[in-house]
């Protein structure tokens, strides 16, 4: 028998696990509502800022806090750059081509990226802060994971508020339901496009380096974050932010229950077929 | 002005490029770096060729190509050798059936739930990422990432009669193979199936209308380029000598092939041959900056992508009508070969 208290423990690394990827997810969802650019690189931006985070803070000898935030810094302005060159050439072609030339841009970012960063980052990385272990009756629970989780929930809750409250997030939900509505009434989607696009590669680059505090990460991890992110999205209905979310943390509690009861293997088994039958028995909304 | 007398129907054409095949190897008889780089060619021509099929004509984007091929192999090199004790070219047959049927299957649920091409990109992706963790995590049958060896279909025997080289007589068998897929594909372009692949691609529910069974067209589709890509995978297990499970990884595979496929020209002929040898040229001459090899991979991507989505083969086309028919009028001297 496994104790209550492991099992608590590993549920709350599954909580963790789970924040990082809904707000990978969430990430994917914003933009394919926004501009249908499957963002297949997603996960790539994350494990960009983890290892910008790293190098900023070992090799340039930043304190944690400012190499924290420049590493944000740094995948936001990757994430313009991208906006503005490749992205630009995407939304020039529509519908059904549109889709796969977002799919094949970003599936080749995502390989550009892993190929130069190999070069740079051949190990795996942490980015630990040294945080004490909390106790809490029989139950210990790494301060890390309470910083992910924390973290997370921040930054989830005020992407909900920017999109309930200002009126930029009310713009982007107007072209997410209706683009030409939204253009009669004076909102430019693509300039909404860039903005979300750039702020899901931030919202990713934190979750990569939050992340990155309590896991040891490497370039390979990247493409596997993309491929949760994106069953996260797809699970939780591709247009869908609240559904994406529910969806992310969902999955992280059950891969990780999963992994520590019946091992990785099975366990990515069950969850990517899990996958391919939600695919086929929910029903087909967008085409 | 005179103009060439070069071959007008695809027939004739796959003729002459069975014929430059077949010659090319004999000037790198000795170097077997050479021959396995030819073998490695000819084998993804062969899973190129069942893309063409599967993404080209009914927009099927498969993207468990690796999954296919490594199914195949596995069937084919376990039976023979642990489970029947027989000589593995009888279940040649049996791998690409097997690979076919989950082709085949995926097609027929996805034409039946109407997925559209991403969602079955999405779906295949998912089923490659199950079945490559399912093949190392076997380890009981598949024997786990060290790989499985498999003892081969003989070619080193034949090889040491005629006195050369295994990887040599390997070229041959994949020539007759690709020339094979490569007739089979001009058959159903040609015919029926590929007026009724064009009408669906143009509208599925206008082709349905006027009686087009799509479910039944695809199914069909979907089985054919599985098959032929499990026949890729079954060469690859005989060009290694073993069926290993990173030989049919996601971007080890799928990710070439489509490049492969994008570069020749997709729903083209000869897109896949030519597309194969032109990024495994590419590969030669990236060799001395392998490390780099990967991030000029992923650039090609997004460059072809945007700029090059015709490929190859429309521009080489062009350039052999216009050398054959010079003296016709450059008007309606097209064969519909595209």
């Amino acid at each position: 028998m496994v104790a209550t208290s492991t099992l608590i423990a590993v549920g709350i690394d599954g909580i963790a696990y789970g924040m990082f990827l809904a707000l990978l997810g969430v990430g994917i969802t914003l933009v394919f509502g926004l501009g249908e650019v499957l963002n297949l690189a997603i996960g790539m931006f994350a494990i960009f800022g983890t290892l910008m985070a790293h190098y900023l803070s070992t090799a340039v000898g930043l304190g944690s806090v400012p190499a924290f935030l420049l590493g944000i810094v740094v995948v936001g302005i990757l994430g313009v750059t991208v906006d503005r060159t490749l992205l630009s050439l995407v939304y020039r072609s529509d519908g059904e081509e549109r889709i796969l030339l977002g799919i094949f841009v970003t599936l080749g970012l995502s390989i550009l990226l892993e190929g130069i960063l190999t070069n740079f980052f051949p190990s795996r990385y942490s980015l630990s802060l040294g945080l004490p272990r909390i106790n809490v009756i029989d139950i210990t629970i790494p301060g890390s994971s309470i910083l992910v989780i924390a973290v997370s929930a921040v930054v989830l809750a005020s992407l909900f508020a920017f999109l309930r409250g200002t009126f930029l997030g009310k713009a982007a939900r107007t072209v997410f339901q209706d683009e030409v509505g939204a253009l009669l009434i004076g909102v430019d989607p693509r300039r909404i496009r860039a903005i979300v696009f750039v702020l899901a590669a931030i919202v990713a680059g934190i979750a990569g380096i939050v992340y990155g505090t309590t896991a040891t990460l490497g370039v390979t991890d990247g493409f596997q974050f993309t491929i949760f992110a994106l069953i996260v999205s797809i699970v939780g209905g591709i247009r869908s932010i609240e559904g994406t979310a529910v969806a992310g943390i969902l999955l992280g509690i059950v891969a990780t229950y999963a992994n520590f009861f019946i091992g990785a293997y099975l366990a990515s088994i069950i969850l990517f077929m899990t996958a391919v039958i939600i695919l086929l028995v929910r029903p087909v909304v967008e085409e | 002005m005179t103009s060439l007398p070069l071959p007008r129907t695809d027939r004739a054409w796959t003729g002459v490029m069975a014929v430059v095949l077949a010659v090319a190897p004999l000037f790198v008889l000795e170097s077997t770096t050479y021959l396995r780089l030819y073998n490695q060619f000819l084998i993804f021509a062969l899973l190129a060729i069942g893309l063409n099929i599967a993404f080209g004509h009914t927009d099927q984007l498969f993207l468990f190509m690796g999954a296919l091929a490594g199914g195949a192999a596995y069937v084919m090199a376990v039976l023979a050798q642990d489970v029947l004790g027989i000589t593995p070219w009888l279940l040649i047959p049996v791998g690409m059936a097997a690979s076919g049927a989950l082709g085949a299957l995926v097609s027929w649920v996805s034409a039946k739930r109407r997925l559209g091409v991403i969602l079955i990109s999405i779906l295949t992706l998912n089923l490659q990422l199950a079945l490559t963790e399912a093949y190392v995590g076997l380890r009981g049958i598949t024997g786990g990432s060290t790989g499985y060896s498999f003892v081969g279909l003989g070619l080193d025997s034949i090889g040491s009669i005629l006195g050369i080289n295994r990887f040599a007589v390997l070229s041959y068998l994949l020539i007759v193979l690709v020339v094979l897929a490569q007739l089979v594909y001009v058959r159903l372009i040609g015919g029926k199936y590929g007026l009724a692949f064009e009408a669906i691609r143009e509208d599925d529910l206008a082709a349905a209308s006027i009686g087009i069974d799509v479910v039944r067209y695809k199914t069909v589709a979907g089985f054919l380029a599985a098959a032929i890509i499990g026949l890729g995978g079954i060469m690859m297990a005989e060009f290694q000598g073993t069926v290993l499970p990173g030989d049919y990884g996601f971007a080890a595979v799928d990710v070439m092939v489509l490049i492969m496929l994008i570069i020749g020209g997709i729903r083209t002929t000869f897109g896949p041959v030519v597309g194969a040898a032109v990024v495994f040229t590419i590969e030669e001459f990236l060799s001395p900056v392998g490390q780099w090899e990967t991030a000029v991979f992923g650039a090609l991507l997004i460059v072809l992508f945007l700029y090059f989505r015709q490929g190859l083969m429309p521009v080489l086309s062009d350039g052999v009508d216009r050398l054959r028919d010079r003296t016709a009028s450059s008007s309606g001297a097209t064969d519909g070969r595209s």
